[in-house]
């Protein structure tokens, strides 16, 4: 290979285009350096320059999201693939990590916990959650995915003094670490089949995913390529928390820090639909196996992540099971966008309304001012609405669009996955999803009980009790901002979705 | 003259990896493994394949070993007393070198093994230039992506490991 070719490459190094990814990155190390320059009694405003900055990104990438003249095609010698979808992520990724960063903000002010770290991980992680939803190879997925992955482990063991965050961390490492490898394993197969000279359509270059669906096309019976496709989609399903991959979850979420749970719950399964998204993709040849497998899993997420939040009554670990039930709903989605082209679209519109809802939800838990944020339980809602009305509307919208009450943004995006579903003629997986909702409706209206209906006092216990703190006690500016626009959102995407969805089909 | 130093490196090679199994020491065992990756290496050298052969002895043999040795001091392991063999490890051994000989067997005779291997284009080993170009050219991004990875990791181990502040 001559120089020639090489530099022919690095011209496709188009960094203008990757520009919020970098301006992350920029910030993170610049929060840093803020930290030694600043002096002491200043450093309370890190964690604002890190929301108003990444806000500041927010705005310019919705701005320049596809007005016509963005680039579209491959980027980077076809590391990155740009279009509408792409756009759509990194505003998703933005969006969470905007409101994490408050939440951060909101339980680290309390703790004697190094503070800058948290917000400078948590940026890396962003930028790498961004490239990962546009990556057009394996090895910028992989690396993009461990990097996030890696942050994950440090920021969901960051409660340090907390035995069950470090429990919670060690868990998500063991666990995190099986999937990558996995995911890995069934990468190595790919590249092995798709690199073998022997078989027709191989390239030198098995893992650009354009290539690969080439090879598969041509080799759609190849067992080596069967059986990467399946790990690979395993690797992923322990991401999105998908039945049989989700046994981390309950414990992970339980034991994480309020923010970073919420980044879990929001970020990396948003993560794992954008990966999911692309490699249906990529291995659209061998739909004959896919769509099966993807559908079973579609099902068992459903009902174990619905029956399983039945019975449980720590707050965290209803969303945690809850949220594995969502990833079900999302696979019938992907499932049908391997046969409706618009599904795509119902995905994303159902992850925004879930991201919604859920700041919604995180937002009220992080503010129900619990000493102890693993151990947060139905009881602790109690009165919740009578002590803050506030809170108490944050809560019911949250919970409501979660449950996919109309009109909120929840239920539309539910009726467009049953939609897609109808009309990819996916009988089987609407009949278990419909049994899902209605299942689920059931815990998530305890939560709304227990927050607005009357809890029963012993009047004489009350006056030996230590006074607690009231809930939203800590309530700022940037949060009621922040519940305001999730809430209004929310119940705007129930009753017009169409700037949402035109703008989401790249119109 | 190569075939012999195959075979050489080859016994050496396998010399370690029983080693490894039989050594009561753990420390002995540490050792042996690494005569077995340098055996591994020279064999990589003789299909000229140069640049791994490298990698086997800078990653393996130096810091992948070195990681091995801090465990075991750290988990200040004692030279183990002879252990009753459970009835798994025995099934695990037995079914695993069932799968060996199988393997060996069907690849020797498989004649359509060796009749493509006879058609197919000589493997060329990467020469350590155009990895470098690859590095700075194609794989850029994913590189520097990597330098983010392994900062966000020193920090988080500094950001969960340092003493709490005193005020």
């Amino acid at each position: 290979m001559s120089p020639e070719f090489y530099q022919k490459i690095a011209e496709t190094n188009q960094w203008g285009a990757i520009a919020p990814e970098l301006a992350l990155g920029i910030l993170a190390l610049s929060l840093l350096l803020l930290e030694i320059i600043l002096p002491k009694v200043a450093h309370g405003a890190i964690p604002r320059i890190a929301i108003l900055g990444q806000l500041a990104i927010l705005v310019y990438a919705i701005a320049n999201s596809c007005s016509g003249a963005c680039v579209t095609g491959e980027a980077f010698g076809g590391m990155l693939f740009f279009d509408a979808t792409g756009e759509l992520f990194r505003v998703f990724f933005l969006g969470s990590s905007v409101f994490v960063s408050y939440l951060g903000m909101v339980s680290l002010e309390k703790k004697t916990l190094p503070q800058v770290e948290y917000y400078h991980i948590l940026l890396v992680v962003t930028a790498a959650l961004m490239l990962l939803a546009q990556a057009n190879h394996f090895v910028m997925l992989f690396v993009a995915l461990e990097a996030a992955t890696v942050g994950f482990y440090i920021l969901v063991s960051y409660f340090r003094h907390s035995v069950v965050s470090l429990e919670a961390g060690l868990k998500y490492l063991i666990m995190g670490a099986l999937s990558s490898a996995i995911l890995l394993f069934g990468i190595v197969l790919l590249y092995g089949a798709g690199s073998n000279p022997a078989l027709e359509a191989s390239s030198r270059d098995p893992l650009n995913f354009g290539n690969l669906e080439i090879f598969l096309a041509a080799n759609s019976g190849d067992m080596l390529g069967l059986l990467g496709m399946l790990l690979v989609i395993s690797g992923v399903a322990f991401k999105v928390g998908a039945f049989p991959f989700q046994i981390w979850i309950p414990d992970v979420y339980q034991g994480a820090p309020i923010p970073t749970t919420a980044l879990l719950a929001i970020a990396s399964k948003g993560a794992g639909f954008a990966m999911l998204l692309s490699l249906v993709q990529v291995f659209s040849p061998l739909s004959d196996w896919l769509v099966p497998l993807l559908s079973a899993l579609a099902v068992l997420t459903i009902l174990f992540g619905n029956f399983a939040a039945l019975t449980q009554r720590n707050l965290k670990r209803v969303i945690g099971l809850s949220g594995v039930s969502h990833a079900g709903f999302l696979l019938i989605g992907v499932v049908a966008a391997t046969k409706v082209e618009w599904a795509t679209t119902a995905v994303m519109f159902y992850l925004f309304a879930y991201l919604l809802a859920s700041i919604a939800v995180f937002a009220v838990f992080a503010h129900l001012e619990k000493e102890d944020d693993s151990e947060i339980s139905l009881d602790d809602l109690g009165d919740l609405a009578k002590k803050n009305g506030f809170l108490g509307m944050a809560l019911a919208i949250g919970i409501g669009s979660l449950a996919g009450i109309p009109p909120l943004a929840g239920f539309i995006g539910k009726m467009l996955i049953f939609v897609a579903a109808l009309e990819a003629e996916l009988y089987g997986l609407m009949a278990v999803a419909v049994v899902g909702a209605v299942v689920s409706i059931y815990y998530y209206f305890g939560i709304l009980k227990s927050a607005f209906f009357e809890v029963w006092h012993f009047q004489d216990d009350d006056e030996d009790a230590p006074e607690e703190a009231e809930p939203g006690a800590s309530l700022q500016f940037f949060g009621k901002v922040a519940i305001l626009a999730a809430v209004a959102g929310t119940l705007i995407l129930g009753f017009y979705q169409s700037p949402l969805s035109s703008w989401l089909s790249g119109g | 003259m190569t075939d012999i130093f195959f075979y050489i490196f080859s016994i050496a090679a396998l010399a370690g990896a029983f080693g490894v199994v039989f050594s009561r020491n753990t420390v002995n065992g540490a050792m042996f493994l690494i005569g077995t990756f340098l055996s591994m290496a020279s064999l990589f050298v003789l299909l000229e394949a140069y640049f791994l052969a490298v990698i086997q002895v800078l990653v393996y043999a130096g810091a992948v070993m070195v990681l091995f040795l801090f465990i075991i001091m750290l988990l200040d392991v004692k030279e183990s007393a002879a252990r009753k063999t459970s009835l798994y490890t025995w099934a695990a051994s037995v079914i695993g070198f069932g799968i060996l000989i199988v393997g060996v067997v069907a690849i020797n005779s498989a004649d359509s093994i060796r009749e493509k291997a006879a058609s197919l284009p000589e493997a060329t080993g990467v020469s350590l230039k155009s990895f470098g170009y690859e590095l700075f050219t194609t794989y850029l991004l994913p590189m520097q992506v990597t330098g983010f990875l392994l900062l966000i990791a020193m920090i988080g181990v500094i950001a969960l490991s340092k003493k709490a502040k005193a005020d």
